[in-house]
């Protein structure tokens, strides 16, 4: 019986020593792929933009897959894609046990996603530790690339920042916005406009407020902030916020919120509140859930976007744009989202970069993707070019503003362009239900 | 900044609004709880669920979504009762980290299962009343919001009622009161714990129609957060009591509103657990909570 134990044991230490010697070999072999982690909320709260964000890059990668991969120098051949799924499970603490896993046990050359400013923020530090590329396709904030606690030099934010868009909606209800109220009710036109601003309390909503702030100072406009109200990420109930803002009595609502929060806003501003404004989103929310869920009272608010499911800029992108929604909604049904799209390219801008270094090796790749130069994919990309800054490696886009329209054949609002001036669908226009601040 | 009365009276309406909400979670909590002594954790989910029952009957149906309170409460009711004899009642007694355990596991299972069901996107309705508005004081309501309080209002009686006045509602009190003395008297304990979880389940049924009813929006996570608020007004209520849940809610729905008005949105989450403190330090059973045995 003692003999029977001992002889399991040997056995177990025999075979445990065959397996890791297995491992051993399995990780000194040269790699017949480029494995890419996707960091994807699949889970929780935001797993609806979590799942665009996989389909998108599923998309990519099949799509490079069937040209036959791509070709690494050093290997002297083309290899294949192979994704790895990350569920950041809309947490940031399942944001780090995704990227940890996909690091550590999976060995991924490359990270490409990741959503939310706070999620990402929380795992940065562990991309950081084992200098693994990371393209980042989601999150918002500047400070995703710029912060100086952790070593971000691995990291490429393929999204407009809150700097970005913060800046180019303010000068938008500067340059539009503002003269058109003070011309319709007879304002002085110096009159300063009377600006509330209701936000995301995360470094999303925060992001924006100071964008707001920064382009008002920069560029001296005639923006007045009135009103500045916080909410929690989640919140569903926005009444009494919105009661504070019209005591206010602002000209215009700018709104720095998720697509679960804009709905609520917009629709609890008009009906409830009776806050009778022009309301501005931003670009998370151009998204066929928007519309279904804001209706009605959606009707003649701003949003800034850069990918619409309804409204394509005309130019050099609009084929591709046709073809890659085209192609999305054959193979998983619906509109990727603004995520998923700047996934799908994610994952063409790391491929490339692998091409272009001719290894697997990061710091290679790495460096490739800071030289990087190709060609805007579906995008707009200022220049017509993907690129990444010297100093905060961020790619710079060409965002519009659309305002939305109630058409009765589909019963519900549809997005036109209002700016920029060479994509313009039509001019903005102030309802006649809306009632300005006072002057 | 300066609150005046038209913006006091508008902030009470809507505190009011969101304490209707809280009072039936927090009283259907608060009813198992007195009853089985059970904390479920998954109250919140329960409501998630209503929600999609009322927008799932709404879609097939197109009734007026308040008539289809007919339909939430008992569903919630027959699936509050499932829950009861397949998840609790086998573990009851058993030890409080079973039943904290089996309850967690409900609030996946539920969330899971509620999204494969109807997907994990963002869900509204529209009320058929979304364009009335009543002048109360020179102050304009959306109606939906008084049918929602009046609604409340009348289950809150309904309830009182059946607690009170019929020999059922008698029988789930003494079990509530003494569990043993009630078994000794002839009382079908076991029944009583069914009946006690079906109510708060179709009383947080309730809640989901009404939550859906305002315009709100809802997907299969969003029980987590009125589930803690509720957690936390059972508690400055006190364990058990009914008309503690019923203040607690009311304070509570209030108290985030003006937190809101006054210091700001970040604040709102905050203020439950401030009151709770407050309250837990001068009475530490709660406003209406008896002493702990």
């Amino acid at each position: 019986m003692k003999h029977t134990y001992v002889f399991l044991l040997i056995g177990m230490v025999v075979i445990g020593a065959f397996l890791a010697g297995c491992t051993q070999q399995a990780s000194t072999a040269p790699a017949q792929n480029l494995k890419i982690g996707v960091v994807a909320s699949l889970t929780g709260p935001s797993s609806t933009t979590g799942k665009d964000v996989w389909q998108s890059a599923q998309l990519a990668a099949e799509e490079i897959n069937a040209k036959g991969g791509i070709y690494v120098k050093d290997l002297g051949k083309s290899v294949p894609i192979v994704l790895v799924q990350g569920d950041d499970e809309s947490t940031r603490e399942g944001g780090q046990k995704a990227v940890s896993r996909m690091i550590t046990q999976d060995n991924v050359d490359m990270l490409v996603g990741g959503f939310s400013s706070a999620v990402v923020s929380a795992h940065q530090s562990i991309v950081a530790e084992h200098n693994v590329p990371y393209i980042i396709t989601g999150a918002s904030t500047p400070v995703i690339t710029r912060r100086t606690d952790v070593n971000t030099s691995y990291m490429f934010h393929h999204a407009p920042t809150t700097d970005d868009s913060g800046s180019q909606t303010t000068l938008f209800i500067d340059k539009v916005i503002r003269p058109a109220i003070n011309a319709k009710f007879g304002y002085p036109q110096d009159r300063p406009l009377k600006l509330a601003i209701l936000y995301q309390d995360s470094p999303y909503g925060k992001g924006h407020l100071e964008a707001v702030k920064n382009t008002i100072a920069n560029n001296s406009l005639k923006i007045n902030l009135v009103s500045q109200e916080t909410f929690k990420m989640g919140e569903s109930d926005f009444r009494t916020a919105l009661t504070s803002i019209k005591s206010s009595d602002p000209d215009v609502v700018y709104v720095a919120a998720f697509l679960n929060e804009q709905i609520p806003i917009e629709t609890q501003a008009m009906r409830d509140v009776d806050l009778k404004k022009i309301f501005i989103a931003i670009e998370p929310n151009d998204d066929p859930d928007f519309y279904k869920g804001v209706g009605k009272y959606g009707d003649y608010s701003v949003i800034q976007s850069r990918f619409s499911p309804y409204t394509v800029p005309k130019g050099p992108t609009e084929a591709a744009y046709n073809k890659f929604v085209t192609d999305f909604d054959k193979k998983f049904g619906g509109f990727p989202g603004m995520m998923g799209v700047a996934t799908y390219e994610g994952v063409y801008i790391g491929a490339k970069a692998v091409e272009n270094a001719g290894t697997l090796n990061k710091t290679a790749v790495k460096t490739a993707i800071a030289n990087l130069q190709m060609p805007q994919i579906v995008e707009a990309m200022q220049g017509q070019t993907i690129s990444f800054s010297k100093d905060f490696r961020e790619s710079k886009f060409d965002l519009t503003m659309e305002q939305l329209v109630w058409d009765p054949s589909v019963n519900e609002t549809r997005p036109k362009i209002v700016s920029p001036a060479n994509l313009k669908e039509r001019d903005f226009m102030l309802p006649d239900w809306y009632v300005p601040g006072k002057a | 900044m300066e609150i005046g009365l038209d913006i006091f009276l508008q902030v009470m309406v809507w505190g009011l609004y969101a304490g209707c909400i809280y009072i039936l979670l927090a009283t259907g909590l608060n009813l198992i709880f007195g009853v089985m002594k059970v904390v479920n954790f998954a109250h919140g989910q329960l409501l998630m669920i209503g929600a999609y029952v009322t927008f799932s009957f709404f879609v097939l149906t197109g009734f007026n979504p308040y008539v289809l309170l007919a339909a939430s409460i008992p569903i919630l009711i027959v699936i509050g009762v499932c829950i009861e004899r397949l998840c609790f009642r086998p573990i009851l007694g058993t030890g409080k980290l079973n039943e904290i355990f089996i309850s967690i596991g409900l609030i996946y299972i539920l969330e899971n299962v509620a999204a494969m069901i109807w997907t994990d996107e963002w869900k509204t309705i529209r009320s058929p009343f979304e364009e009335i508005t009543v002048t109360i004081g020179g102050m304009k309501i959306p109606v939906d919001y008084l049918i929602i309080i009046v609604t409340t209002v009348l289950i809150l009686v309904g309830l009182y009622i059946f607690l009170k006045k019929t020999r059922l509602g008698l029988a789930v009190r003494a079990t509530s009161q003494n569990r043993k003395a009630a078994m000794l008297v002839g009382i079908n304990v076991e029944r009583m714990d069914m009946l006690s979880f079906g109510i708060g389940a179709g009383l947080a049924g309730a809640a989901g129609t009404l939550w859906v009813v305002s315009g709100q929006v809802f997907n299969p996570y969003m029980g987590s957060v009125p589930a803690v608020k509720a957690f936390a007004i059972v508690i400055i209520g006190g364990l058990g009591s009914i008309p503690g849940a019923i203040i607690g809610g009311l304070i509570l729905g209030i108290a985030e509103n003006f937190t809101v008005l006054t210091i700001g949105g970040a604040w709102k989450d905050a203020v439950a657990f401030l009151i709770l403190i407050l309250v837990l330090i001068i009475k530490p059973n709660g406003l209406f909570g008896e002493k702990a045995e």
